[in-house]
């Protein structure tokens, strides 16, 4: 639905509400990529920044919260102006946690300067960071566009993140079983690695809103998740 | 708050109430009502909205023979209650109307007084045996229509001495009074502030219960609190009919969309 409203300040509002999620994307998909240089390249001072600018996410996170409050209480919205408040409301509270992960992930980065190296696994959390990132770009893409094949392909696409932290957890189980010194390193890393894992489950979450903007109704099909560690116990997962 | 479920909104399994095939509607040349189909469930409130002239009230108005008293209104076609023909020659349209009430866009209050514009349907449907018994059908019925407090102390004062808001709780009173299994309202609560809208609605969710309610709004928030079903009606034409939680959060049609969302269609 694109005619306008009667009221003009209807449709300023709506407007208004997907402007502020959007530059909280904006901010968040910073955040994230900053969070990831500053382990990539062990910047101290760039993570204690992401972790200062996480503030500034929360405050939007509210005042989106509040905005959208606002416009139910006053234009009673309904169908796909409905939808779309839903949407905005439920978009923020992904975004504000995907921000959170990434102040999660520069905090680890300031302990990790402290711990030894373990080989190969900066670059498969590069790999898993950047499927993510690119993730989320097209996602924001699908809502601006209210793209639902897109909406879907982002969908899909979480599986292999999935599978990224599945092989990536099993290499860090290996290397905290052959030296005990690389537990506190490998713990952190772990945490790093789900965090990132979690960023791709909420942006799969914003996937799910945008094509219920846009259909009306949630896709039903429950995505196979997964995720080995619910299912079966260490000792099994690293014979594999 | 120990009920944790939803409210039931779910009546797709009721029965067929009201059933209207290929209705139409002539006010002299003018089609005013353009092949309506349509089964109205059984203890179910179902809202008619759509725009001013589209033809609601005169919708309703045929389910129980109310046009039949406008001398250039024909009507064609097969409306049936429980199954019967409310059509056919044998049906009393009086008799009709004691099963299928109606509240009026307008409150039409009789010039009598309050009490016996209560009084009047129950009485001469025999509803009531002796003067203890109307007395308490009159006092249920101005507690139901939520206006008793306010009349309580001058039942015996003309009903056109009251408000607007009033008169069309007294009205509402008086339909209910002779206990209908259908209850058409036509803007029930246009002249009604916020408290006296909210106790309509209550008695509206009540009488589901036991009647099949029609209800015509202007108010979407209405429409979507009280119903479970809705009806869009647009240019005479029944556009879109499903369950309200379809029409308010996912409307098929882009005309319906259009008119809940307050768009310029
Ligand atoms: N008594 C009448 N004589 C002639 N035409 C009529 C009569 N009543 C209604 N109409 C016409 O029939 C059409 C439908 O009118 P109706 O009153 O059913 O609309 P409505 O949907 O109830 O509108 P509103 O929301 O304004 O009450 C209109 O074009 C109206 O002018
Ligand atoms: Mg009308």
């Amino acid at each position: 639905m694109s005619t306008q409203h009667i009221v003009s300040a209807f449709d300023r509002d709506l407007e208004g509400a997907q402007a502020m999620v959007l530059k909280m994307a904006g901010l968040v998909e910073n955040a994230m990529s900053q969070a990831a240089q500053a382990f990539e390249t062990n910047d101290l001072e760039l993570a204690h920044k992401v972790r200062g600018n996480d503030k500034v996410i929360d405050r939007l996170d509210e005042d989106i919260k509040t905005n959208c409050a606002r416009i139910l209480a006053t234009r009673s919205p309904n169908a796909s102006d409905l939808r779309t408040v839903l949407a905005v409301m439920s978009i923020s509270s992904n975004l504000e946690r995907c921000g959170d992960y990434a102040k999660n992930i520069a905090k680890r980065t300031t302990v990790l300067a402290e711990t030894r190296q373990i080989d190969g696994v900066p670059a498969a959390l590069r790999h898993m960071q950047s499927a993510v990132a690119s993730m989320l770009q097209d996602v924001l893409d699908a809502f601006i566009k209210r793209d639902v094949d897109l909406a879907e392909n982002v969908r899909a696409r979480d599986y292999e993140v999935d599978e990224m932290y599945n092989t990536l957890f099993r290499s860090l189980l290996t290397h905290m079983m052959e030296d005990t010194h690389n537990i506190t390193a490998c713990m952190h890393l772990h945490f790093i690695s789900k965090n990132i894992e979690r960023m791709g489950d909420h942006t799969t979450s914003i996937a799910e809103q945008v094509i219920y903007l846009v259909t009306g109704e949630m896709p039903d099909d429950d995505r196979q998740k997964s995720d080995l560690i619910s299912q079966s116990k260490p000792d099994e997962l690293s014979r594999t | 708050m120990d009920d944790l479920r939803a409210i039931n909104n779910d009546v797709e399994s009721n029965a067929t109430k009201i059933s209207a095939k290929n209705v139409q509607v002539y006010y002299g040349d003018t089609h005013a009502i353009k092949d309506v189909n349509v089964e109205i469930k059984e203890h179910t409130v179902t809202a008619f909205i759509g725009p001013s002239g589209c033809g609601k009230s005169t919708f309703l108005r045929s389910i129980n023979r109310m046009n039949d008293t406008i001398d250039i209104c024909r009507v064609e076609g097969d409306i049936r209650i429980d199954g019967q023909d409310i059509y056919d020659r044998n049906i009393d349209p009086v008799q009709l109307r004691a099963r299928v009430g109606m509240v009026f866009q307008k409150p039409n209050p009789f010039p009598k007084s309050i009490y016996d514009n209560i009084a009047y349907g129950p009485k001469i449907h025999g509803l009531a045996k002796t003067k203890a018994d109307m007395d308490e059908i009159v006092e249920k019925s101005l507690r139901r229509g939520a206006i008793w407090n306010e009349v309580k102390d001058r039942l015996h004062a003309p009903g056109t001495g009251l408000s607007g808001g009033q008169q069309q709780r007294l009205c509402i009173a008086r339909a209910i009074a002779t206990e209908p299994d259908v209850l058409l309202m036509d803007e029930p609560c246009s002249a009604l502030d916020p408290i006296a809208t909210s106790q309509v609605e209550e008695l509206i969710d009540q009488l589901r219960e036991s009647y099949t309610v029609v209800i015509v709004t202007h108010s979407m928030q209405q429409a979507a609190r009280v119903s479970q079903k809705t009806a869009f009606f647009h240019l005479g034409s029944l556009v879109e009919y499903g369950t309200t939680d379809d029409i308010f959060t996912n409307p098929k049609d882009s005309r319906t969309e259009s008119y809940i969302s307050g768009r310029i269609g």
